[in-house]
C-alpha cells in the first residue's frame, strides 16, 4: 500500500496516511507500542483553516474514547477534538504551545497533538476507520463541501 | 537669490507604502485594511501612503511606480501572502511583511470577528498591528530617505 491515499477535490488535494486509523471527525491514531500518537487528518486541518492556537490536555490527563483531548482555534472556527483512544496522556507536542501552525504544515508528522498510553487499544481500534474507509468518507465530505460552496 | 536647496528637493517625498490584503469577506483581510487605514490616515499620514493591492494586480502604472520607488510594508490576511507577492512582482522592496494571524498570536486577547464591521477585538487587533507598523515606519523614515529602495 502507498504511504498516502490522495485525491484532488476542486482546487484542493487531500492526503490520508495509510499507516494509522481515524475517527469519523478526522482525528488520526497511530499505534506505537503500548502508546498511540494522535493528530488531525490533512482534510480536517485544511477544512478548519490556519490554526492560531491549540490547547491540548496536559500530561497525566486520563481520557476515554470520545472525550475532548484538544481544542484548536483557527481563523474560521474553534473545534474540540475528541480522543480516538482511551488512556493517559504521556507526551504533549511542545509545538502546540509555540508553533501550532505545525498542524497545517505537517499534519501527519510534526503537527501531532499528544501521545496516549492506551488502556485498551484493541477495543478502541475496532471503533475506528482504517485509512481506506476514512479516505472514502473524507472524499464524500470534501465533495459535498465543494458543492455547497 | 535662488533657493538652490529647495530646487534640489526630490519631486516627491519618499514615503513608506502600506499594502494590505484585499480579501473581501474575510475577517483577517478586514483587520489588515483597518490597520492600514489607522497608519495612513491617523497615526502616520505624512510618512505613509496606502496602495490598494487590486491596483497592483491590475498593473496600474501609478501604483506600480509608487511601490517601485518606495519601501513597502505589506499586511497579509492569509498564507497566500498576495500583498507581499504582488509588491515584489511590481518591482518593490518589502521592508517588512506582516501576517495578521501571526499578530493575533501575539495578542490572543483580541479575537477578531466580523467582516464588514469588526468586533471590538478586531478593532483592537487592528490598532495593535497598526502600532507595530508605526514602529517600522519610524525606523524607515529616520534620516529622511533611509528606507528608499535601491
Amino acid at each position: 500500500m502507498p504511504e498516502f491515499l490522495e485525491t484532488p477535490v476542486d482546487k484542493f488535494t487531500f492526503k490520508v496516511a495509510t499507516d494509522r486509523f481515524y475517527n469519523r471527525e478526522g482525528v488520526w491514531a497511530k499505534p506505537e507500542g503500548r502508546s498511540v500518537r494522535i493528530g488531525l487528518s490533512d482534510f480536517l486541518q485544511q477544512r478548519s483553516g490556519d490554526v492560531a492556537f491549540s490547547e491540548v490536555k496536559p500530561l497525566g490527563t486520563v481520557v476515554t474514547f470520545g472525550d475532548e483531548v484538544a481544542i484548536i482555534e483557527t481563523i474560521k472556527v474553534n473545534i474540540g477534538l475528541t480522543s480516538p483512544v482511551s488512556g493517559k496522556v504521556v507526551e504533549v507536542n511542545p509545538a502546540m504551545e509555540t508553533a501550532p501552525e505545525a498542524i497545517n504544515q505537517d499534519p501527519y508528522g510534526a503537527g501531532w497533538l499528544v501521545v496516549i498510553e492506551a488502556t485498551d487499544w484493541e477495543t478502541d481500534q475496532v471503533r475506528l476507520l482504517d485509512s481506506q474507509a476514512y479516505f472514502a468518507q473524507m472524499k464524500v465530505e470534501a465533495e459535498r463541501e465543494v458543492k455547497r460552496g | 537669490m535662488t533657493d538652490i536647496t529647495a530646487k534640489e528637493q526630490p519631486k516627491h517625498k519618499h514615503r513608506v507604502v502600506i499594502v494590505p490584503c484585499s480579501g473581501i469577506g474575510k475577517t483577517y483581510g478586514t483587520v489588515s485594511r483597518e490597520a492600514a487605514y489607522d497608519v495612513t490616515e491617523d497615526l502616520r499620514p505624512a510618512e505613509t501612503q496606502l496602495v490598494a493591492l487590486s491596483k497592483l494586480v491590475l498593473g496600474d502604472e501609478t501604483a506600480r511606480s509608487v511601490v517601485a520607488d518606495n519601501p513597502a510594508i505589506t499586511i497579509d490576511g492569509c498564507k497566500l501572502a498576495c500583498a507581499t507577492k504582488m509588491v515584489r512582482e511590481s518591482g518593490g522592496v518589502v521592508a517588512q511583511d506582516f501576517a495578521v494571524l501571526d499578530v493575533y498570536r501575539r495578542y490572543k486577547e483580541f479575537k477578531p470577528q466580523g467582516i464588514a464591521e469588526l468586533n471590538e477585538g478586531g478593532e483592537l487587533l487592528a490598532r495593535a498591528l497598526a502600532e507595530e507598523i508605526v514602529g517600522i515606519v519610524d525606523n524607515l523614515t529616520v534620516g529622511g530617505e533611509g528606507g528608499k529602495n535601491g
